[in-house]
């Protein structure tokens, strides 16, 4: 028998494809982890570190069941961030995380709508039962959008670094 | 839609070339985090340990061709890893290789690196490969030559330093029983 990776599905928003990643979504990632974007998420640094970085992501999916979703708009298939399932080795606990990696999304909403669609899939379909976000507290956009999700800060959990707040996100009503 | 594929299985008489699995992990990172990867990057710590295999398993779907985790055919014991590496910053893709700490003195790295050769003549059709070793690796340099590599000129990596090009020769090997 042959060996068989993971499926990856597409998740559909009101504006946005979230679909798996790929080769060609490779030059945008190595940009993003090479500029001061990606001090949050151990950046920057070089062209070898990011392949295995970009590597990691991808083989998640396989080693994990789910993994990061590369993020783009309907009818553009140029990847603009990630966006997902998040779960290192030694993470204490299953994460949904992202990176935005195109500054003109800022202030568009579109990060709140694929984390938002990002955890309506861990909840409904792979059947979390609790999500966390790990952020560094000077990353105050990604603090912004934890707490526009609904996570609150949550002081007594620990994350995988000493410096992470750990925010809980809440757990869809029907769900309780 | 969904993106799936099926990465090929090569056996031969003592070996089979899989896929890494999870439970592959524990040996792997023990020697990653041993001495022994000094010579391809390492040590690594147990997190970098795990972003290696993952990305081991995630160069197959970025690129379609990959590593395998070298197993006892008889007990699926993990011996090490070969294949195909290929990360961008490389001048071209390479065969690859890494045994693990007990999986020495048994032939294994022979056999492997001939059915992946094998696998890329035949199957790939690809022109004549090469392995990227630095001098000081004598362990993989003397794999190299009773693989009959021929050296040819470094490759300057900005992090790994002079890394020497031994290029394969092809179409003489016989140790491939099956490719699944």
């Amino acid at each position: 028998m042959s060996a068989r990776l993971i499926d990856m599905p597409t998740l559909e928003t009101e504006r946005l494809i979230l679909r798996g990643p790929k080769l060609e979504d490779y030059a945008a990632w190595e940009t993003f982890m090479a500029s001061p974007r990606a001090q949050y998420v151990g950046g920057p640094v070089g062209q070898h570190e990011a392949w295995r970085a970009f590597g990691h992501l991808v083989g998640l999916w396989a080693l994990r069941g789910h993994g990061a979703f590369i993020i783009t708009q309907k009818g553009n298939d140029q990847g603009l961030g990630t966006v997902g399932p998040w779960l290192p080795i030694d993470w204490p606990e299953p994460e949904i995380g992202w990176t935005c990696w195109e500054p003109r999304l800022e202030g568009t909403g579109m990060m709140y709508e694929a984390s938002r669609a990002a955890l309506d899939y861990v909840f409904h379909t792979l059947k979390w039962e609790t999500a966390v976000s790990y952020i560094d507290p000077e990353n105050p956009r990604s603090v912004a959008l934890a707490k526009r999700l609904g996570a609150h800060h949550d002081t007594k959990a620990k994350g995988p670094h000493p410096d992470d707040h750990v925010y809980r996100h809440a757990v869809p009503e029907r769900l309780i | 839609m969904t993106v799936s594929f099926k990465i090929p299985e090569l056996l031969t008489r003592d070996l089979r070339l899989r896929l890494p699995r999870m439970d592959d992990f524990e040996t792997y990172a023990a020697f990653r985090g041993s001495q022994r990867s000094a010579t391809v990057g390492g040590p690594f710590s147990v997190e970098q340990a795990f972003g290696s295999l993952a990305e081991i398993i995630g160069q197959w779907q970025l690129r379609g061709y990959g590593r395998w985790l070298v197993a006892d055919r008889a007990s699926d014991e993990p011996l090490g890893i070969i294949g195909h590496y290929h990360p961008m910053d490389w001048p071209e893709v390479e065969i690859g290789w890494s045994l693990f700490n007990q999986a020495e003195g048994r032939g294994v790295a022979t056999q492997a690196a001939k059915a992946v050769r094998q696998y890329t003549h035949e199957t790939l059709k690809w022109a004549p490969i090469a392995s990227l070793i630095t001098d000081e690796n004598t362990r993989s340099r003397a794999l190299a030559e009773r693989l009959g590599c021929s050296p040819e000129d470094t490759f300057a990596h900005p992090t790994f330093g002079a890394l020497r090009i031994w290029r394969h020769p092809m179409g003489q090997d016989d140790v491939l029983e099956a490719v699944q």
